[in-house]
Protein backbone atom coordinates (compact mmCIF):
# COMPACT_ATOMS: atom_id res chain seq x y z
CA UNK A 1 0.00 0.00 0.00
CA UNK A 2 2.94 2.33 -0.60
CA UNK A 3 1.98 5.69 -2.12
CA UNK A 4 3.62 4.89 -5.43
CA UNK A 5 4.64 8.11 -7.14
CA UNK A 6 2.42 10.25 -4.89
CA UNK A 7 4.91 12.49 -3.17
CA UNK A 8 3.79 14.54 -0.22
CA UNK A 9 2.66 18.04 -1.29
CA UNK A 10 5.08 20.92 -0.83
CA UNK A 11 4.30 23.81 1.49
CA UNK A 12 3.57 26.18 -1.37
CA UNK A 13 1.16 23.68 -2.97
CA UNK A 14 -0.74 23.38 0.29
CA UNK A 15 -0.91 27.15 0.68
CA UNK A 16 -2.08 27.53 -2.91
CA UNK A 17 -4.88 25.01 -2.31
CA UNK A 18 -5.89 26.83 0.87
CA UNK A 19 -6.04 30.19 -0.87
CA UNK A 20 -7.97 28.75 -3.82
CA UNK A 21 -10.57 27.24 -1.51
CA UNK A 22 -11.05 30.52 0.33
CA UNK A 23 -11.26 32.41 -2.99
CA UNK A 24 -14.00 30.07 -4.24
CA UNK A 25 -15.79 30.44 -0.92
CA UNK A 26 -15.91 34.22 -1.39
CA UNK A 27 -17.69 33.75 -4.73
CA UNK A 28 -20.57 31.74 -3.27
CA UNK A 29 -23.73 33.78 -3.13
CA UNK A 30 -25.52 31.79 -0.44
CA UNK A 31 -24.62 33.13 3.02
CA UNK A 32 -24.73 29.81 4.90
CA UNK A 33 -22.78 27.83 2.30
CA UNK A 34 -20.16 30.59 2.02
CA UNK A 35 -19.57 30.76 5.76
CA UNK A 36 -19.50 26.96 6.01
CA UNK A 37 -16.92 26.61 3.22
CA UNK A 38 -14.65 29.24 4.79
CA UNK A 39 -14.95 27.76 8.25
CA UNK A 40 -14.55 24.14 7.20
CA UNK A 41 -11.47 24.95 5.10
CA UNK A 42 -9.78 26.75 7.97
CA UNK A 43 -10.63 24.04 10.49
CA UNK A 44 -9.64 21.17 8.20
CA UNK A 45 -6.27 22.68 7.36
CA UNK A 46 -5.66 23.51 11.01
CA UNK A 47 -6.48 19.94 12.09
CA UNK A 48 -4.28 18.39 9.41
CA UNK A 49 -1.32 20.64 10.20
CA UNK A 50 0.01 17.99 12.57
CA UNK A 51 0.10 15.19 9.97
CA UNK A 52 3.59 13.91 9.15
CA UNK A 53 3.06 10.58 7.34
CA UNK A 54 3.49 11.29 3.58
CA UNK A 55 0.76 8.74 2.70
CA UNK A 56 -1.77 10.57 4.86
CA UNK A 57 -0.54 13.96 3.68
CA UNK A 58 -1.01 13.16 0.00
CA UNK A 59 -4.42 11.57 0.70
CA UNK A 60 -5.55 14.72 2.52
CA UNK A 61 -4.13 16.90 -0.26
CA UNK A 62 -5.92 15.05 -3.04
CA UNK A 63 -9.10 15.09 -0.98
CA UNK A 64 -8.71 18.86 -0.69
CA UNK A 65 -8.22 19.20 -4.44
CA UNK A 66 -11.35 17.15 -5.13
CA UNK A 67 -13.31 19.38 -2.75
CA UNK A 68 -11.97 22.43 -4.60
CA UNK A 69 -13.37 21.09 -7.88
CA UNK A 70 -16.76 20.43 -6.24
CA UNK A 71 -16.77 23.93 -4.74
CA UNK A 72 -15.97 25.58 -8.10
CA UNK A 73 -18.82 23.74 -9.85
CA UNK A 74 -21.29 24.47 -7.07
CA UNK A 75 -20.35 28.15 -7.02
CA UNK A 76 -21.54 28.34 -10.64
CA UNK A 77 -24.73 26.34 -9.98
CA UNK A 78 -25.68 28.43 -6.96
CA UNK A 79 -25.09 31.66 -8.86
CA UNK A 80 -27.33 30.51 -11.72
CA UNK A 81 -30.25 29.99 -9.36
CA UNK A 82 -29.52 32.70 -6.81
CA UNK A 83 -32.69 34.21 -5.34
CA UNK A 84 -33.13 37.92 -6.03
CA UNK A 85 -33.39 38.69 -2.35
CA UNK A 86 -30.39 37.60 -0.34
CA UNK A 87 -30.34 36.11 3.12
CA UNK A 88 -31.11 38.67 5.79
CA UNK A 89 -27.64 38.18 7.22
CA UNK A 90 -26.20 39.61 3.98
CA UNK A 91 -28.49 42.62 4.00
CA UNK A 92 -27.05 45.65 5.79
CA UNK A 93 -28.02 47.48 7.86
CA UNK A 94 -30.21 45.41 10.15
CA UNK A 95 -33.31 47.18 11.44
CA UNK B 1 -30.52 32.12 -27.50
CA UNK B 2 -27.71 30.49 -25.54
CA UNK B 3 -25.45 33.53 -25.84
CA UNK B 4 -28.30 35.80 -24.69
CA UNK B 5 -28.77 33.66 -21.59
CA UNK B 6 -25.03 33.68 -20.92
CA UNK B 7 -24.93 37.48 -21.28
CA UNK B 8 -27.79 37.83 -18.83
CA UNK B 9 -26.11 35.56 -16.31
CA UNK B 10 -22.85 37.47 -16.56
CA UNK B 11 -24.37 40.94 -16.31
CA UNK B 12 -26.97 39.81 -13.74
CA UNK B 13 -29.80 41.79 -15.22
CA UNK B 14 -33.36 40.93 -14.32
CA UNK B 15 -34.12 37.93 -16.57
CA UNK B 16 -36.76 38.70 -19.19
CA UNK B 17 -39.08 36.15 -20.65
CA UNK B 18 -37.52 35.02 -23.92
CA UNK B 19 -40.20 33.69 -26.27
CA UNK B 20 -39.36 33.36 -29.94
CA UNK B 21 -42.24 33.70 -32.36
CA UNK B 22 -43.61 30.35 -33.56
CA UNK B 23 -41.54 28.59 -30.98
CA UNK B 24 -42.98 25.83 -28.85
CA UNK B 25 -40.08 25.99 -26.40
CA UNK B 26 -40.87 26.82 -22.79
CA UNK B 27 -40.20 30.37 -21.63
CA UNK B 28 -37.32 31.09 -19.29
CA UNK B 29 -38.44 30.89 -15.68
CA UNK B 30 -39.43 34.21 -14.12
CA UNK B 31 -38.69 34.83 -10.46
CA UNK B 32 -41.59 34.47 -8.00
CA UNK B 33 -43.89 37.49 -7.62
CA UNK B 34 -43.35 38.01 -3.93
CA UNK B 35 -39.69 38.98 -4.28
CA UNK B 36 -38.62 42.44 -5.30
CA UNK B 37 -35.25 44.09 -4.83
CA UNK B 38 -36.28 45.81 -1.59
CA UNK B 39 -37.43 42.69 0.19
CA UNK B 40 -40.02 39.98 0.43
CA UNK B 41 -43.73 40.51 1.04
CA UNK B 42 -45.69 37.43 1.91
CA UNK B 43 -48.83 36.92 3.98
CA UNK B 44 -48.86 40.58 4.92
CA UNK B 45 -45.36 40.53 6.34
CA UNK B 46 -42.48 42.48 4.77
CA UNK B 47 -38.86 41.61 5.52
CA UNK B 48 -35.73 42.85 3.85
CA UNK B 49 -34.08 39.50 3.25
CA UNK B 50 -34.63 35.77 3.47
CA UNK B 51 -35.06 34.74 7.12
CA UNK B 52 -32.28 32.94 8.91
CA UNK B 53 -33.06 29.26 9.07
CA UNK B 54 -33.25 27.62 12.50
CA UNK B 55 -35.69 24.80 11.76
CA UNK B 56 -33.35 21.90 10.99
CA UNK B 57 -35.76 19.30 12.40
CA UNK B 58 -38.37 20.12 9.77
CA UNK B 59 -35.88 19.75 6.95
CA UNK B 60 -32.29 20.65 6.18
CA UNK B 61 -30.68 22.43 3.21
CA UNK B 62 -29.06 20.17 0.64
CA UNK B 63 -25.29 20.13 1.08
CA UNK B 64 -23.53 21.35 -2.11
CA UNK B 65 -21.40 18.19 -2.15
CA UNK B 66 -24.58 16.10 -2.22
CA UNK B 67 -26.02 18.19 -5.05
CA UNK B 68 -22.77 17.75 -6.94
CA UNK B 69 -23.10 13.98 -6.68
CA UNK B 70 -26.76 14.03 -7.78
CA UNK B 71 -26.62 16.31 -10.84
CA UNK B 72 -24.94 13.92 -13.33
CA UNK B 73 -27.85 11.51 -12.77
CA UNK B 74 -30.32 14.18 -13.86
CA UNK B 75 -28.27 15.38 -16.81
CA UNK B 76 -26.64 12.57 -18.75
CA UNK B 77 -26.82 9.37 -16.65
CA UNK B 78 -30.59 9.18 -16.58
CA UNK B 79 -31.05 5.43 -16.97
CA UNK B 80 -33.45 3.23 -15.05
CA UNK B 81 -31.42 1.04 -12.67
CA UNK B 82 -33.62 -1.95 -13.51
CA UNK B 83 -32.81 -1.84 -17.23
CA UNK B 84 -30.49 -4.76 -17.71
CA UNK B 85 -29.62 -4.42 -21.37
CA UNK B 86 -27.65 -1.20 -21.83
CA UNK B 87 -25.03 1.10 -20.32
CA UNK B 88 -27.59 3.56 -18.93
CA UNK B 89 -29.12 0.83 -16.78
CA UNK B 90 -25.78 -0.63 -15.70
CA UNK B 91 -24.27 2.67 -14.58
CA UNK B 92 -27.49 3.59 -12.79
CA UNK B 93 -27.53 0.25 -11.00
CA UNK B 94 -23.89 0.71 -9.97
CA UNK B 95 -24.72 4.10 -8.51
CA UNK B 96 -27.66 2.65 -6.54
CA UNK B 97 -25.53 -0.16 -5.13
CA UNK B 98 -22.75 2.26 -4.14
CA UNK B 99 -25.28 4.43 -2.37
CA UNK B 100 -26.74 1.39 -0.62
CA UNK B 101 -23.30 0.51 0.71
CA UNK B 102 -22.77 4.10 1.90
CA UNK B 103 -26.06 4.10 3.84
CA UNK B 104 -25.30 0.67 5.32
CA UNK B 105 -21.84 1.77 6.44
CA UNK B 106 -23.28 4.64 8.45
CA UNK B 107 -25.53 2.38 10.53
CA UNK B 108 -23.24 -0.63 10.79
CA UNK B 109 -25.33 -2.91 8.59
CA UNK B 110 -24.79 -4.91 5.43
CA UNK B 111 -25.94 -3.43 2.08
CA UNK B 112 -28.28 -6.38 1.55
CA UNK B 113 -30.35 -5.19 4.51
CA UNK B 114 -31.19 -1.73 3.11
CA UNK B 115 -34.39 -1.06 1.14
CA UNK B 116 -34.93 2.36 -0.43
CA UNK B 117 -38.35 3.93 0.08
CA UNK B 118 -39.88 7.34 -0.49
CA UNK B 119 -39.16 8.55 3.02
CA UNK B 120 -39.26 7.71 6.69
CA UNK B 121 -43.08 7.87 6.70
CA UNK B 122 -43.28 5.08 4.13
CA UNK B 123 -40.63 3.08 6.00
CA UNK B 124 -42.62 3.45 9.23
CA UNK B 125 -45.78 2.31 7.48
CA UNK B 126 -44.05 -0.75 6.03
CA UNK B 127 -42.54 -1.62 9.41
CA UNK B 128 -45.60 -1.24 11.60
CA UNK B 129 -48.37 -2.43 9.30
CA UNK B 130 -46.21 -4.84 7.29
CA UNK B 131 -44.83 -6.74 10.30
CA UNK B 132 -48.16 -7.05 12.05
CA UNK B 133 -50.00 -8.16 8.92
CA UNK B 134 -47.34 -10.80 8.26
CA UNK B 135 -47.48 -12.28 11.76
CA UNK B 136 -51.19 -11.63 12.30
CA UNK B 137 -52.04 -15.21 13.24
CA UNK B 138 -49.76 -15.40 16.25
CA UNK B 139 -49.05 -11.79 17.25
CA UNK B 140 -51.83 -9.31 18.03
CA UNK B 141 -50.16 -6.69 20.25
CA UNK B 142 -48.00 -3.63 19.52
CA UNK B 143 -46.17 -1.44 22.02
CA UNK B 144 -45.25 2.12 21.16
CA UNK B 145 -44.86 5.44 22.99
CA UNK B 146 -47.06 8.52 23.23
CA UNK B 147 -44.37 10.76 21.75
CA UNK B 148 -43.90 8.92 18.46
CA UNK B 149 -44.15 10.57 15.06
CA UNK B 150 -47.66 10.98 13.66
CA UNK B 151 -47.11 8.33 10.96
CA UNK B 152 -46.36 5.62 13.54
CA UNK B 153 -49.31 6.64 15.73
CA UNK B 154 -51.62 6.74 12.73
CA UNK B 155 -50.46 3.31 11.55
CA UNK B 156 -51.12 1.95 15.04
CA UNK B 157 -54.59 3.50 15.03
CA UNK B 158 -55.23 1.81 11.67
CA UNK B 159 -54.13 -1.51 13.21
CA UNK B 160 -56.46 -0.93 16.14
CA UNK B 161 -59.36 -0.52 13.73
CA UNK B 162 -58.41 -3.86 12.21
CA UNK B 163 -58.59 -5.54 15.62
CA UNK B 164 -55.02 -5.48 16.93
CA UNK B 165 -54.25 -4.17 20.41
CA UNK B 166 -51.88 -1.27 20.91
CA UNK B 167 -50.26 -0.06 24.13
CA UNK B 168 -49.10 3.56 24.14
CA UNK B 169 -46.38 3.86 26.79
CA UNK B 170 -46.43 7.13 28.71
CA UNK B 171 -43.24 9.16 29.11
CA UNK B 172 -41.79 10.81 32.17
CA UNK B 173 -41.60 14.59 32.41
CA UNK B 174 -38.13 14.52 30.85
CA UNK B 175 -39.37 12.66 27.77
CA UNK B 176 -37.81 9.25 28.46
CA UNK B 177 -39.83 6.06 28.77
CA UNK B 178 -39.87 3.93 31.89
CA UNK B 179 -38.05 0.67 31.14
CA UNK B 180 -39.77 -1.32 33.89
CA UNK B 181 -43.13 -0.28 32.51
CA UNK B 182 -42.05 -1.50 29.08
CA UNK B 183 -40.92 -4.80 30.55
CA UNK B 184 -44.28 -5.25 32.26
CA UNK B 185 -46.28 -4.46 29.12
CA UNK B 186 -44.58 -7.10 26.92
CA UNK B 187 -46.90 -10.06 26.45
CA UNK B 188 -46.40 -13.42 24.71
CA UNK B 189 -48.37 -12.14 21.73
CA UNK B 190 -46.45 -8.84 21.35
CA UNK B 191 -45.43 -8.54 17.72
CA UNK B 192 -43.52 -5.23 17.68
CA UNK B 193 -42.00 -2.59 19.95
CA UNK B 194 -41.61 0.77 18.24
CA UNK B 195 -39.67 3.57 19.95
CA UNK B 196 -38.13 6.51 18.10
CA UNK B 197 -34.46 7.14 18.71
CA UNK B 198 -34.42 10.96 18.74
CA UNK B 199 -37.68 12.83 19.12
CA UNK B 200 -38.27 15.43 16.44
CA UNK B 201 -40.00 17.93 18.74
CA UNK B 202 -38.02 17.86 21.97
CA UNK B 203 -34.78 16.23 20.84
CA UNK B 204 -34.69 13.62 23.59
CA UNK B 205 -32.60 10.48 22.96
CA UNK B 206 -34.27 7.32 24.26
CA UNK B 207 -32.17 4.59 25.98
CA UNK B 208 -31.93 2.47 22.83
CA UNK B 209 -29.43 -0.13 24.09
CA UNK B 210 -31.50 -0.94 27.18
CA UNK B 211 -34.71 -1.23 25.16
CA UNK B 212 -32.87 -3.46 22.68
CA UNK B 213 -31.73 -5.71 25.52
CA UNK B 214 -35.27 -6.06 26.85
CA UNK B 215 -36.59 -6.88 23.39
CA UNK B 216 -33.87 -9.48 22.86
CA UNK B 217 -34.72 -11.05 26.21
CA UNK B 218 -38.36 -11.48 25.26
CA UNK B 219 -37.56 -12.12 21.56
CA UNK B 220 -39.77 -9.26 20.30
CA UNK B 221 -38.88 -7.39 17.09
CA UNK B 222 -37.69 -3.85 17.80
CA UNK B 223 -38.46 -1.07 15.33
CA UNK B 224 -37.07 2.42 15.64
CA UNK B 225 -37.69 5.61 13.69
CA UNK B 226 -34.15 6.94 13.33
CA UNK B 227 -34.96 9.76 10.90
CA UNK B 228 -33.70 12.45 13.28
CA UNK B 229 -30.91 10.30 14.70
CA UNK B 230 -29.12 9.28 11.50
CA UNK B 231 -25.83 11.03 11.04
CA UNK B 232 -26.25 12.94 14.29
CA UNK B 233 -25.69 10.35 17.01
CA UNK B 234 -23.87 7.05 16.66
CA UNK B 235 -26.37 4.52 15.25
CA UNK B 236 -25.33 0.85 15.46
CA UNK B 237 -27.93 -1.73 14.63
CA UNK B 238 -26.10 -4.55 16.41
CA UNK B 239 -25.54 -2.66 19.63
CA UNK B 240 -29.12 -1.45 19.69
CA UNK B 241 -30.46 -4.85 18.59
CA UNK B 242 -32.97 -3.31 16.18
CA UNK B 243 -34.77 -5.45 13.63
CA UNK B 244 -36.21 -2.55 11.62
CA UNK B 245 -35.07 1.04 11.28
CA UNK B 246 -36.58 3.92 9.31
CA UNK B 247 -34.20 6.46 7.79
CA UNK B 248 -34.88 9.73 6.04
CA UNK B 249 -32.80 11.57 3.47
CA UNK B 250 -33.81 15.18 3.93
CA UNK B 251 -32.87 15.39 7.62
CA UNK B 252 -29.17 14.74 6.91
CA UNK B 253 -28.64 17.41 4.24
CA UNK B 254 -29.85 15.15 1.44
CA UNK B 255 -32.72 15.46 -1.04
CA UNK B 256 -36.40 15.24 -0.14
CA UNK B 257 -38.46 12.29 -1.29
CA UNK B 258 -36.07 9.50 -0.34
CA UNK B 259 -35.66 7.32 2.70
CA UNK B 260 -34.53 3.85 3.58
CA UNK B 261 -35.64 0.92 5.67
CA UNK B 262 -33.18 -1.34 7.43
CA UNK B 263 -34.42 -4.92 7.79
CA UNK B 264 -32.34 -7.37 9.75
CA UNK B 265 -31.37 -10.63 8.05
CA UNK B 266 -30.13 -12.59 11.05
CA UNK B 267 -32.61 -13.35 12.58
CA UNK B 268 -34.73 -12.58 9.53
CA UNK B 269 -37.72 -10.30 9.98
CA UNK B 270 -40.47 -10.63 7.39
CA UNK B 271 -42.93 -7.94 6.30
CA UNK B 272 -45.91 -7.84 4.01
CA UNK B 273 -45.20 -5.33 1.22
CA UNK B 274 -47.41 -2.23 1.04
CA UNK B 275 -46.49 -1.44 -2.58
CA UNK B 276 -47.13 -4.26 -5.04
CA UNK B 277 -45.57 -4.28 -8.47
CA UNK B 278 -42.51 -5.50 -10.32
CA UNK B 279 -40.69 -6.91 -7.29
CA UNK B 280 -37.96 -4.27 -7.05
CA UNK B 281 -36.08 -3.86 -3.76
CA UNK B 282 -36.46 -7.55 -2.87
CA UNK B 283 -40.23 -7.38 -3.37
CA UNK B 284 -40.61 -5.22 -0.26
CA UNK B 285 -41.03 -1.94 -2.15
CA UNK B 286 -41.85 -2.17 -5.84
CA UNK B 287 -41.36 0.79 -8.10
CA UNK B 288 -38.44 2.32 -9.99
CA UNK B 289 -35.68 3.29 -7.63
CA UNK B 290 -35.04 7.06 -8.15
CA UNK B 291 -31.32 7.03 -8.92
CA UNK B 292 -30.50 10.72 -8.37
CA UNK B 293 -32.28 10.78 -5.00
CA UNK B 294 -30.66 7.55 -3.92
CA UNK B 295 -27.22 8.81 -4.94
CA UNK B 296 -27.92 11.98 -2.99
CA UNK B 297 -28.87 10.05 0.13
CA UNK B 298 -25.75 7.89 -0.17
CA UNK B 299 -23.51 10.93 -0.56
CA UNK B 300 -25.23 12.57 2.42
CA UNK B 301 -24.64 9.48 4.56
CA UNK B 302 -20.98 9.31 3.60
CA UNK B 303 -20.55 12.99 4.43
CA UNK B 304 -22.36 12.49 7.74
CA UNK B 305 -19.96 9.73 8.68
CA UNK B 306 -16.95 11.94 7.97
CA UNK B 307 -18.34 15.10 9.55
CA UNK B 308 -20.27 13.73 12.55
CA UNK B 309 -17.67 14.52 15.17
CA UNK B 310 -16.86 17.99 13.84
CA UNK B 311 -20.55 18.88 13.49
CA UNK B 312 -21.43 17.66 16.95
CA UNK B 313 -18.69 19.69 18.61
CA UNK B 314 -19.77 22.82 16.77
CA UNK B 315 -23.48 22.37 17.29
CA UNK B 316 -22.96 21.73 21.01
CA UNK B 317 -21.14 25.05 21.39
CA UNK B 318 -23.85 26.82 19.37
CA UNK B 319 -26.58 25.29 21.53
CA UNK B 320 -24.83 26.50 24.70
CA UNK B 321 -24.45 29.93 23.14
CA UNK B 322 -28.16 30.07 22.28
CA UNK B 323 -29.42 28.84 25.63
CA UNK B 324 -27.06 30.91 27.76
CA UNK B 325 -27.66 33.96 25.61
CA UNK B 326 -31.41 33.74 26.15
CA UNK B 327 -31.19 32.80 29.83
CA UNK B 328 -28.88 35.73 30.62
CA UNK B 329 -31.38 38.29 29.41
CA UNK B 330 -34.76 36.84 30.45
CA UNK B 331 -36.08 34.51 33.10
CA UNK B 332 -39.01 32.13 32.98
CA UNK B 333 -37.42 30.04 30.22
CA UNK B 334 -38.06 26.29 30.46
CA UNK B 335 -36.33 23.65 28.36
CA UNK B 336 -38.77 20.90 27.39
CA UNK B 337 -37.25 17.46 27.68
CA UNK B 338 -34.20 16.06 29.42
CA UNK B 339 -31.05 18.20 29.14
CA UNK B 340 -28.69 15.25 29.64
CA UNK B 341 -30.09 12.77 27.15
CA UNK B 342 -30.62 15.13 24.27
CA UNK B 343 -29.46 15.64 20.73
CA UNK B 344 -27.56 18.92 20.76
CA UNK B 345 -29.12 20.45 17.65
CA UNK B 346 -32.67 20.53 18.99
CA UNK B 347 -33.68 23.09 21.60
CA UNK B 348 -37.35 23.33 22.56
CA UNK B 349 -37.98 26.29 24.86
CA UNK B 350 -41.14 27.50 26.58
CA UNK B 351 -41.37 31.14 27.60
CA UNK B 352 -43.67 31.79 30.55
CA UNK B 353 -46.37 34.50 30.34
CA UNK B 354 -45.98 34.87 26.58
CA UNK B 355 -48.41 33.74 23.90
CA UNK B 356 -46.84 31.43 21.32
CA UNK B 357 -48.58 32.59 18.14
CA UNK B 358 -47.78 36.25 18.79
CA UNK B 359 -44.18 35.37 19.58
CA UNK B 360 -43.85 33.53 16.28
CA UNK B 361 -45.52 36.39 14.37
CA UNK B 362 -43.00 38.78 15.87
CA UNK B 363 -40.02 36.58 14.99
CA UNK B 364 -40.45 37.12 11.28
CA UNK B 365 -36.74 37.28 10.45
CA UNK B 366 -36.08 33.91 12.08
CA UNK B 367 -37.47 30.69 10.64
CA UNK B 368 -38.38 28.57 13.67
CA UNK B 369 -41.34 26.42 14.44
CA UNK B 370 -43.55 25.72 17.39
CA UNK B 371 -44.67 22.14 17.58
CA UNK B 372 -43.69 19.95 14.67
CA UNK B 373 -44.33 20.79 11.02
CA UNK B 374 -46.80 17.91 10.76
CA UNK B 375 -49.08 19.25 13.46
CA UNK B 376 -48.71 22.98 12.95
CA UNK B 377 -51.87 23.22 10.84
CA UNK B 378 -54.10 22.60 13.85
CA UNK B 379 -54.42 24.98 16.78
CA UNK B 380 -54.00 22.30 19.41
CA UNK B 381 -50.83 22.34 21.47
CA UNK B 382 -48.44 19.60 20.50
CA UNK B 383 -49.34 16.11 21.73
CA UNK B 384 -45.70 15.47 22.58
CA UNK B 385 -45.63 18.34 25.06
CA UNK B 386 -48.95 17.22 26.46
CA UNK B 387 -47.49 13.74 26.99
CA UNK B 388 -44.59 15.32 28.89
CA UNK B 389 -47.11 16.82 31.28
CA UNK B 390 -46.39 20.43 30.34
CA UNK B 391 -49.17 22.88 31.30
CA UNK B 392 -51.45 24.11 28.49
CA UNK B 393 -50.20 27.69 28.64
CA UNK B 394 -46.52 26.65 28.55
CA UNK B 395 -47.20 24.15 25.76
CA UNK B 396 -48.72 26.91 23.65
CA UNK B 397 -45.66 29.11 23.95
CA UNK B 398 -43.03 26.54 23.00
CA UNK B 399 -40.55 27.32 20.26
CA UNK B 400 -38.26 24.75 18.68
CA UNK B 401 -34.82 26.00 17.59
CA UNK B 402 -33.02 23.65 15.22
CA UNK B 403 -29.28 24.14 14.80
CA UNK B 404 -27.39 22.42 12.00
CA UNK B 405 -24.16 22.14 10.06
CA UNK B 406 -24.61 25.44 8.27
CA UNK B 407 -25.69 27.60 11.22
CA UNK B 408 -23.24 30.37 12.10
CA UNK B 409 -22.46 32.09 15.38
CA UNK B 410 -23.79 35.39 14.02
CA UNK B 411 -27.13 33.74 13.20
CA UNK B 412 -27.40 32.36 16.73
CA UNK B 413 -26.59 35.77 18.23
CA UNK B 414 -29.15 37.43 15.96
CA UNK B 415 -31.78 34.85 16.93
CA UNK B 416 -31.06 35.41 20.63
CA UNK B 417 -31.35 39.18 20.21
CA UNK B 418 -34.64 38.99 18.30
CA UNK B 419 -36.21 36.42 20.64
CA UNK B 420 -35.29 38.38 23.76
CA UNK B 421 -36.59 41.63 22.26
CA UNK B 422 -39.88 40.03 21.28
CA UNK B 423 -40.41 38.24 24.60
CA UNK B 424 -39.69 41.40 26.60
CA UNK B 425 -42.07 43.41 24.41
CA UNK B 426 -44.87 40.86 24.80
CA UNK B 427 -44.35 40.53 28.54
CA UNK B 428 -44.52 44.30 29.02
CA UNK B 429 -47.93 44.26 27.35
CA UNK B 430 -49.13 41.32 29.41
CA UNK B 431 -51.33 41.99 32.46
CA UNK B 432 -50.60 38.46 33.73
CA UNK B 433 -46.91 39.27 33.93
CA UNK B 434 -47.67 42.44 35.88
CA UNK B 435 -49.59 40.39 38.42
CA UNK B 436 -46.72 37.92 38.69
CA UNK B 437 -44.24 40.73 39.25
CA UNK B 438 -46.42 42.01 42.08
CA UNK B 439 -46.13 38.58 43.65
CA UNK B 440 -49.62 37.18 42.94
CA UNK B 441 -49.66 33.44 42.25
CA UNK B 442 -51.62 33.03 39.01
CA UNK B 443 -52.73 29.49 39.75
CA UNK B 444 -54.57 30.59 42.89
CA UNK B 445 -56.73 33.20 41.18
CA UNK B 446 -60.45 32.51 41.09
CA UNK B 447 -61.47 33.89 37.72
CA UNK B 448 -64.92 35.51 37.98
CA UNK B 449 -67.34 34.41 35.31
CA UNK B 450 -68.88 37.15 33.18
Amino acid sequence: MAASGLAAPTRSEVLQLYRSLLRVARQLCDYNIREYTKRRTMDAFRDNKKLTDPCQLSAAFSDGKAQLEVAKRQAVVYSLYAPKVKSIMDVKPWN
Amino acid sequence: MASKLLLQTLTRRKPTTIIRRFSTAAAVATPPDYEDPSGITMKGVKISGRPLYLDMQATSPVDPRVLDAMLPYYLSRYGNPHSRTHLYGWESENAVETARAQVAALIGASPKEIIFTSGATESNNISVKGVMHFYKDKKRHVITTQTEHKCVLDSCRHLQQEGFEVTYLPVESDGLIDLDRLRKEIRPDTGLVSVMAVNNEIGVVQPMEEIGKICKEFNVPFHTDAAQALGKIKVEVDKWNVSLMSLSGHKIYGPKGIGALYMRRRPRIRVEPQMNGGGQERGIRSGTVPTPLVVGMGAACELAMKEMEYDERRIKSLQDRLLNGIREKIDGVVVNGSMERRYVGNLNLSFAYVEGESLLMGLKEVAVSSGSACTSASLEPSYVLRALGVDEDMAHTSIRFGIGRFTTEEEVDKAVELTVKQVVKLREMSPLYEMVKEGIDIKQIQWAQH
